[in-house]
């Protein structure tokens, strides 16, 4: 019964905010639309229009779906403590990690889908009507952990948030298993869609064993690092304060993960370098160019010089307890990450063909409308999520019936008394949540 | 007047879960048959939403499950001839025709999966959709595997002398997208003593053969332990009992990652629509082999399955002017491939990656 | 008819060369069976004789031009090839295979349609030469007794390259006693359909790799008759080396690009 006020309530967050949040929901909107055009013009005149071609048969879409698959299993780095090992610094910060899951993989399933050629036979994965070979392709594989990953970040913070909003506080003994599977099951979704890769013996730039270790080492790079800056946006705006624990416990992943990438980078340079055989040819096309084809040089030097000077930036104890520093840092370390292992992995994969044929990819402006179009129905998922989440969390906004049981039944879903959910008020008191700790300051 | 009457809009409606709408579709339909023609996007069965379905939704205010049946079946059936909804212009029979076909072609199963009489539905549908946009009479084969044959084929390095007949003949016979420029088949002219794919060229232009340089020619393998199948989600490429790697062009969903696992780079994928000439169309097809394509799927050779089947050469081997092809049946004894094989120095490539193709290079 | 056939092998390749070859073809196959071969029929009695099975008669007069075009264009090609057993050699496994066979006119000749796929065999087929100037009305009794002068007049198209190469001479290949038959060292002699015997005496390993399969070219099927090309569809006897050609156009390895 407290459903349909819950979803009411849930819109009128969303849908409600200052001037600032307008602009920004509108330019995101502005920029879906734009994709929304060039996905049509794809619809109509097939992949063709994008940059792709039967040598470079993936381009920026596979790319951003690697990296992404990364931001959504990396959202576990801070479920694993706050949820398993009771670490209360990371409580608040949690639900937004899971909206950072959800977008992510809204993103990931929607890269997947905008790349795929035949989408009005997308059905044919659905177990029962279609034919899903599992367990043979790791792509079907990948839809299932991916679906499976999505549904239990869903369920997961729309229980506790529900529990709040009617008033209980969230079972225990509900989620915490859910939890345990999340956690395993975020480590699955990325070691999978490495192994997508990583099994296929026609690639060798891919196939190598660390492909998988070097995929969580970004993604638990890349993922905090963009949750740092989240909730350091999220802790400067709202009343909704993240301790300084939080951030300096994830700068401190980021920091170790940042490390242990730039070690694997190494070994796997090394390893195809030093002894030049054909496995090591498309990593002489990424990193020198081949015979005058070098479109992939510039960008994944300026890649390894991004990750080389965050990483080393947050190697030094003060500049990473700084946020002047930190933020930056986080910054240039999720743009690296992205180069390195979005174009930067899958593009030089094709490169040469393993037949030697040398094709570079360049993509075109649709291709690239449409991947900003998508960017943009994330970040748009993960600014709504974060939106209804927060009033919730807060305590600001609960059912109708929990304030008045007898005139609910009344008003009825018309979500009357529901808009005082607002949430910047200035100087208002915090209501409910833990008391806060100390606040991460500029020092 | 629709040629098939069982192909009406309410077994669409029906086979989508939307039977409650079944009925006002029908009513739909019969309005809109008697309509005169209409031009723009969503007149007609097309049912792109800004046509009269709609308006005769609103005037009938329907009630909410039921609107939601149609709008399901509307968007269904609108996606379903996106492409085609462009141009839209009068909704003829003929068009009504194409629209019905074209939509039983999209909810049809998976070709391994289907009875005889699903498959001889298809592909009298698929004809018939070929007489109707573009008056081409083609002739779709499903001929199965014969039994005890696995198919083999030999290239002769020495004996290849990169006139590229094979290739022009592959284009002809397998209906490749001419505006594409698509082939199967790639030739690459190699230096005498470098076995290096990574060395070799293969867009020579000059006279061959050329001093000092030998031909290699590449295209799929049929590999005995094929990648490609193994990577494809949803079954859409498999290996068939004699040997051959094909594709349902139908139940494919353009992934590419087939592409991605081929070692041999033998994949192709139909970035736009494929362009293929009606005066230069072969029209002997096999449903698994030179049938028309669409865009958005992947295919590949097939050993010109829809000559194979039937015992004779692919296109590749009759057209060589060298005899540098050897093709046959591995499982015969007496067969010239099993000849090669037993007397001839051969190799294969790659082999290292365990794929055992069923292509092998030999040398006089 | 020298003329039309020049024109028909130069528009081989070209894109409109499929409706002027059936045009082509009829006329010539026309004007063949009426007058032409019949000569030539006569003249090689001796190929008549070791035909060993029904010879695909030249199609009766009057047959339409669609007729001819449609045999073209027919799937099962190989119905139309016309073989002869091979004498001496035996396929793998053993098995009988047959060699295809010169013919004199154009459309039972081997440069044809095979389905959609014209069969691009680098033949250098004297048959149309032979039907215009049937050897015996020239050489005639002991035939070879031509000056040098006039052998180079009479065949200009004959590079001696392999006699010359081999230090042999025409009487090393030809009976001088009727050219149309062809000398073995030993002195026996055989018909021109079978000249792959002859060839064997040098090149044995290249005929036993045809025999087998592993070298030439069989014809349409890879089951059930099997008719081979012989050595002289590809080899030019004279000249036995292929000749360098212009290939068919190169792949384009960059895709090309369709503008939305």
């Amino acid at each position: 019964m407290h459903l349909k006020p819950f979803l009411l309530t849930a819109l009128d967050s969303a849908t409600n905010g200052g001037r600032r949040y307008h602009v920004w929901m509108g330019c995101l909107t502005l920029v879906m639309a734009l994709g929304g055009y060039g996905y049509f013009l794809q619809l109509r005149d097939g992949l063709g229009v994008t940059g792709m071609s039967d040598h470079v048969s993936w381009g920026l879409y596979i790319s951003n779906f690697t990296f992404l698959v990364g931001m959504a299993a990396a959202a576990m780095m801070l479920v694993l403590p706050a949820y398993v090992l009771h670490d209360v610094d990371f409580g608040r910060a949690v639900l937004m990690a899971e909206a950072v899951a959800v977008a992510a993989l809204v993103m990931c399933l929607a890269f997947v889908v905008v790349d795929i050629g035949n989408p009005l036979a997308a059905w044919h994965l659905a177990p029962g009507i279609g034919l899903l070979n599992w367990p043979s392709s790791l792509l079907a594989w990948d839809v299932i952990v991916l679906n499976g990953y999505l549904a239990i970040n869903l369920a997961i913070p729309f229980y506790i948030l529900y529990s709040r909003y009617t008033g209980r506080s969230p079972a225990k003994h509900k989620y915490l298993p859910w939890m345990y599977i999340a956690v395993m099951w975020a480590v699955s979704i990325h070691l999978v869609t490495a192994f997508l890769l990583a099994g296929l013996p026609a690639r060798p730039f891919w196939n190598t064993a660390l492909l998988g270790p070097r995929f969580l080492a970004t993604a638990f790079t890349a993922g905090p690092a963009f949750m740092i800056l989240l909730l350091w946006f999220i802790d400067r705006v709202t009343e909704y304060h993240i301790k300084e624990g939080a951030f300096t416990k994830l700068a401190l992943i980021v920091a170790i993960a940042a490390q242990v990438n730039f070690i694997m980078l190494v070994s796997e340079l090394f390893y195809k370098f030093y002894s030049p055989t054909h496995h090591g040819i498309n990593a002489r096309y990424l990193f020198f160019g081949l015979d005058g084809h070098n479109a992939l040089v510039p960008w994944i030097w300026t890649a390894i010089g991004l990750n080389a000077v965050a990483t080393v930036a947050l190697m030094i104890h003060p500049m990473r307890r700084n946020p002047r520093w930190l933020m930056p840092a986080c910054a240039v370390l999720f743009i690296g990450i992205w180069i390195e292992k979005g174009m930067g992995l899958v593009i030089p994969g094709f490169i040469p063909s393993p037949l030697g044929e040398i094709v570079e990819y360049t993509p075109t402006w649709i291709e690239l409308s449409v991947t900003a179009g998508v960017w943009a129905m994330g970040l748009f998922v993960l600014t709504v999520l974060v939106r209804v989440a927060l009033p919730i969390e807060m305590g600001e906004v609960t059912s109708p019936y929990l304030r008045d049981p007898h005139t609910a039944a009344v008003v009825r879903p018309a979500g009357a008394g529901l808009r005082t959910g607002q949430i910047n008020r200035p100087g208002g008191k915090r209501p409910g949540g833990d008391e806060p700790g100390r606040r991460f300051r500029t020092r | 007047m629709m040629v098939d009457r069982e192909l009406t809009f309410e077994d669409v409606l029906r086979f989508v879960g939307a039977s409650a709408a079944a009925e006002h579709a029908r009513e739909q339909e019969a309005a809109l048959a008697s309509a005169p023609a209409k031009s723009g996007c969503g007149s007609g069965s097309c049912g792109c939403g800004n046509g009269n379905g709609n308006g005769t939704v609103l005037e009938k205010t329907v009630d909410r499950r039921r609107a939601l049946g149609m709008m399901f079946t509307s968007v269904a059936a609108g996606a379903q001839v996106a492409s085609a909804c462009s141009p839209l212009s009068a909704a003829t029979d003929e068009e009504k025709e194409i629209k019905l076909l074209q939509w039983r072609e999209t909810i049809k199963r998976h070709y391994r999966f289907m009875t005889d009489q699903e498959r001889a539905d298809t592909i009298n549908r698929l004809e018939r959709l070929a007489k109707l946009r573009r008056n081409l009479d083609i002739h779709i084969d499903s001929t199965p595997a014969q039994p005890n044959v696995e198919y083999g084929y030999a290239f002769n390095i020495s004996k290849c002398q990169g006139f590229r007949s094979c290739v022009d003949a592959c284009i002809n016979e397998n209906n490749l997208d001419r505006e594409a420029a698509t082939q199967y088949i790639r030739i690459f002219e190699m230096e005498d003593g470098v076995v290096d794919l990574d060395e070799a060229d293969a867009t020579f232009q000059h006279e061959v053969p050329a001093e000092g340089h030998f031909y290699f020619g590449t295209q799929c393998f049929q590999c005995a332990n094929p990648p490609c199948v193994k990577v494809c989600p949803v079954g859409a490429t498999w290996q068939e009992p004699d040997g051959i790697t094909v594709v349902d062009y139908d139940w494919c969903i353009g992934c590419r990652y087939c592409m991605a696992a081929c070692p041999y780079w033998a994949r192709r994928f139909n970035w736009s629509e494929p362009d293929v000439p009606a005066p230069v169309v072969n029209p002997n097809q096999h449903y698994l082999g030179n049938r028309a394509r669409k865009k958005g799927v992947v295919e590949k050779c097939t050993f010109c399955i829809q000559r194979t089947r039937k015992g004779r050469l692919p296109a590749c081997a009759e057209a060589c002017p060298t005899g540098a092809r050897v093709f046959g049946n591995l499982l015969d004894p007496n067969s010239e491939i099993r000849w090669v094989l037993e007397n001839k120095p051969v190799f294969r490539l790659k082999e290292d990656l365990k794929t055992e193709p069923r292509f092998w290079y030999f040398t006089d | 008819m020298m003329l039309a056939y020049t024109l028909w092998s130069a528009t081989h390749r070209s894109k409109l060369a499929r409706a002027v070859r059936a045009v082509l073809l009829f006329s010539l196959a026309a004007t063949s069976w009426n007058c032409a071969p019949g000569d030539y029929e006569n003249a090689t009695d001796t190929r008549q004789a070791t035909d060993g099975r029904d010879s695909t008669a030249p199609p009766a007069t009057g047959q339409t031009a669609q007729d001819a075009a449609t045999a073209l264009l027919e799937p099962g090609a190989l119905k139309t090839v016309d073989g002869v057993v091979v004498e001496g050699r035996t396929g793998p496994g053993g098995r009988p295979f047959e060699v295809a066979r010169r013919t004199p006119d154009p459309p039972q000749g081997f440069s044809r349609q095979f389905g959609t796929i014209t069969l691009d065999i680098a033949l250098r087929t004297r048959t149309p030469d032979l039907s215009q100037y049937p050897c015996i009305s020239c050489h005639m009794g002991g035939a070879m007794r031509l000056s040098s002068q006039r052998v180079r007049d009479a065949h200009q198209n004959i590079q001696p390259v392999h006699p010359a190469e081999t230090g042999a001479t025409c009487r090393n290949c030809h009976a001088p006693e009727n050219v149309e038959l062809l000398a073995f060292q030993s002195g026996q002699r055989t018909t021109i359909d079978h000249a792959y015997r002859l060839c064997a005496q040098c090149h044995n390993a290249q005929v036993t790799a045809w025999a087998a399969g592993a070298h030439g070219k069989r014809l349409d099927g890879w089951q059930g008759r099997r008719v081979v090309l012989g050595c002289a569809a590809c080899h030019d006897p004279h000249q036995p080396a292929l000749q360098k050609r212009t290939p068919f156009r190169a792949p384009q390895i960059e895709r090309k690009r369709r503008d939305p």
